[in-house]
């Protein structure tokens, strides 16, 4: 039926790939058949596949069960969000960070309009301040509850069960979101000085209720894992990320606090009113998958603490500076700066250089996905598939931050 | 005449077995997705027909109205041919089946061994379907499958020997008719059901043993290149799989057919309130399935392999002697096999967990704190 067909030329991750294969073989590894040029099958794992999250393509290259060699791609999720900054204004380039980093998005915002504040000098309200560490912190729970609930699913159907449930009490902060912002993903709360719009009446008491009834539902996710015989053995002793690892690659965040790396910019090197805030970093010792899921449950218990001390603390006054109308259009002097910001995922940092017009003239993340993205290689080589896939996904990586 | 009776009972026989394959796979597809709805706190599927009872068969429609695709570079007899092959071991494993007094197609003399050696050809078919999809997921799954399922054949074949040295025939109708009175196997080898159930759940291909098509690592494993009604056999015998497998549990292990009432409404020679007892029991042994899957999560390929090379088959040998001896010299051997049965049971369902969990424990105070 089809005399004539052409198989596509392989594109230059699966040639290097096949290169690597063969320079391998030249060397005597691998190959452990007789009469087979190589035993290696290159697999492309991505951009559309089940447990990649997004649209990570890893070239994959197994030697039956076990993970050989590691390229990953990226790329697809490219939307020039840098380059969009050099033709907006500082004020309208806001609702785009939103979109850099999708599952922490106001956390994103923070750390942009942290960076323009600092370089046009402008003084933030103590109770915008207050607000934005509520919001951060619980869009860190948020984010967390994603990065648990998928690394869950990908290690099997009892979390799909998982994921449904993390989903659900995710549900119930985006829902307090929505109110405060109006809007669930893409907030465009931040703004220079302050925030949007001040808390609406009530809103303290419903987040009050949500910080009663979350432990409880941590405690359920617990009970449902921690105990369990398989996803322990499955998740202790893989994936060891070492603490050389973590300085060699600057590994940041929970990924670098279950290394035992006590790293967390809130507190060394604090922004907003953290330094008044009482709340603990959470570290681990082996630096395997479980400790990374472990150090995730417990910082957003910690996450609990801190806003309950900001509910306690909001002090009264304006949300925003000055009148109801944010300064829109900021000229900053020209200079750069830079700020890094405890994300969920590790330090996001926003670099911005201005030479003195409306708008930046660059503008640069540190995104904390793009830096753990590099150890995939190292990581994921010489583990079986299944431990592959448990690995990446206890990274947690959001290719909107990588790709921008 | 006798001729042409044979043929319309052959006929009728096989009407019930594809029946049976088509209307427990469309039941138990509504039925799983409705329990994982339920454990996962959502509905489910809910809108089509009452409570979404029709949605299976929506579904099986819109199978059938897709293109029938097949990748370029297929292997075009094998790719057509096995998701042919995968009905059959649905099919022909009914063949033995009592479903009730009087409805069972033929009394096969070796009917215990054929149940063990009709389900290989599942594992064909996925070979089949895996290996000439070229693709690179389908063969993985197929390869896995193939081992597991291979793997998990000899603990099954090693408890079933149990049940027919225990009822001392082959016959699946000597086995049944072993438990009249409620002498139900099951309770004088609880420890043997375990191993069986363990090793059919394996067979099934389904969680915690779902690796072959693991959709975390595999995308569909062996079905990646299947679409329309050729992914709907993969997918219509896997399901109807859950109802033939508990079947064969009810049958050698729970009585088959039999309960309370039954033989009160007999039409035609055949037992009508048998065959509701026996779906009772097949289902409650359904309901289990789907709840360990969406309890357990999915083992990894070596500890698969661990489990039943390094677990089950040495027990299952051990459990062969000591029921052997036990028949053989203690008088009265049903006792003696119940109570060796329950202690054996208890022992591996209570230790198993606390062992596992401590040999945990203590692997991960030896493992190294990482450093620089």
């Amino acid at each position: 039926m089809y005399d004539h067909f052409e198989t596509p030329e392989p594109d230059e991750a699966v040639k290097l790939a096949l290169r690597r294969i063969e320079e391998s073989t030249a060397r005597g590894e691998g190959s452990d058949v007789d009469g087979l040029e190589f035993n290696e099958v290159v697999v492309n794992m991505g951009p559309q596949h089940p447990s990649t999250h997004g649209v990570l393509r890893l070239v994959v290259t197994l030697d039956g069960e076990l993970v050989k060699d590691v390229i990953p791609v990226i790329g697809y999720l490219h939307r020039c969000k840098e380059k969009l900054a050099e033709r907006r204004t500082y004020f309208q380039y806001i609702p785009i960070v939103d979109r850099t980093e999708y599952l922490a998005s106001i956390n994103c915002e923070w750390a942009y309009v942290m960076t323009v504040e600092k370089l046009a000098g402008i003084q933030v309200t103590r109770r915008a301040e207050f607000i934005r560490v509520i919001t951060g912190e619980l869009m860190r729970i948020a984010s967390h509850l994603v990065a648990v609930g998928t690394f869950t699913a990908d290690l099997s159907p009892l979390g799909t069960a998982m994921v449904f449930y993390m989903f659900r009490d995710r549900e119930v902060i985006l829902d307090l979101m929505e109110e405060l912002t109006g809007a669930r993903m893409m907030f465009n709360y931040y703004r220079f000085g302050g925030v949007r719009y001040d808390l609406p009446d009530g809103w303290v008491e419903r987040c009050r209720d949500f910080l009663k009834m979350f432990p409880r539902k941590i405690k359920e996710y617990e009970a449902l894992v921690d105990d369990n015989a398989v996803f322990l053995q499955r998740t202790q002793g893989t994936g060891v990320i070492t603490q050389q690892d973590v300085v060699d690659y600057g590994i940041t965040g929970p990924n670098a606090r279950a290394s035992g790396i006590d790293l967390d910019l809130r507190r060394h090197r604090p922004y907003s009113v953290y330094p008044e805030l009482d709340f603990e970093v959470i570290t681990a010792q082996h630096g395997d998958i479980f400790d990374r899921y472990r150090c995730r449950m417990d910082e957003m218990r910690e996450s609990l603490k801190i806003v309950e001390q900001c509910l306690d603390m909001l002090p009264k006054g304006p949300a925003q500076l000055g009148s109801l109308r944010a300064p829109y259009v900021i000229t900053p002097p020209p200079g750069s700066c830079y700020v890094g910001q405890e994300n969920p995922r590790g330090e996001y940092g926003t670099y911005i250089e201005s030479d003195g017009s409306r708008y930046p003239s660059r503008l640069k993340y540190r995104d904390p996905c793009f830096c753990n993205l590099q150890l995939f290689p190292k990581l994921l080589s010489g583990n079986k598939i299944a431990d592959a896939v448990a690995i990446s996904g206890s990274i947690d990586l959001v290719l909107g931050g990588i790709d921008r | 005449m006798d001729i042409v009776l044979g043929i319309l009972r052959a006929i009728l026989f096989v009407v019930i077995a594809y029946a049976v394959v088509f209307v427990a796979a469309l039941v138990n597809i509504y039925f799983e997705r409705r329990a994982m709805a339920f454990i996962g706190d959502r509905l489910g599927p809910n809108r089509t027909g009452p409570q979404g009872v029709l949605q299976s068969i929506a579904d099986a429609f819109k199978m059938m109205g897709k293109e029938d695709f097949r990748p370029l570079l297929a292997d075009p007899v094998l790719f057509t041919l096995a998701p042919v092959t995968v009905m059959i071991g649905a099919v022909a494993i009914q063949l033995v089946l009592p479903y009730t007094q009087g409805l069972l197609a033929t009394d096969l003399n070796i009917g215990v061994i054929f149940l063990v050696a009709i389900t290989s050809f599942t594992t064909l078919a996925i070979l089949m379907g895996g290996w000439a999809s070229r693709n690179k997921y389908s063969l993985v799954g197929a390869l896995r499958a193939a081992a597991q399922m291979i793997s998990y054949e000899i603990p099954m074949l090693l408890a079933l020997l149990i049940v027919a040295m225990i009822v001392g025939s082959l016959r699946v109708s000597a086995v049944v008719a072993f438990q009249a009175g409620y002498e139900w196997i099951g309770f004088y080898a609880p420890f043997t059901f375990l191993m069986f159930y363990i090793a059919s759940i394996a067979e099934l291909n389904r969680g915690p043993f779902d690796l072959p098509e693991s959709e975390s690592e595999l995308v569909a494993g062996y079905a990646t290149e299947y679409s329309g009604m050729r992914f709907g056999m993969f997918y219509l015998n896997e399901y109807a799989g859950l109802t033939i497998m508990s079947m064969v549990t009810v049958t050698l292990f729970f009585g088959g057919w039999m309960g309370p009432w039954s033989g009160a409404l007999t039409w035609w020679g055949i037992d009508w309130i048998g065959i509701l007892w026996f779906l009772l029991k097949t289902y409650v042994l359904v309901f289990m399935l789907v709840w360990i899957r969406f309890s357990i999560p999915r083992l990894q390929v070596d500890q698969l392999m661990g489990f039943a090379w390094k677990i089950l088959i040495p027990l299952g040998l051990v459990n062969i002697l000591a029921t052997a001896a036990i028949i053989l010299w203690v008088p009265e051997w049903k006792w003696g096999l119940a109570i060796f049965g329950w202690v054996s049971f208890f022992a591996f369902v209570g230790l198993f967990d606390p062992l596992l969990k401590r040999r945990l424990r203590k692997q991960r105070e030896r493992q190294p704190v990482v450093s620089a």
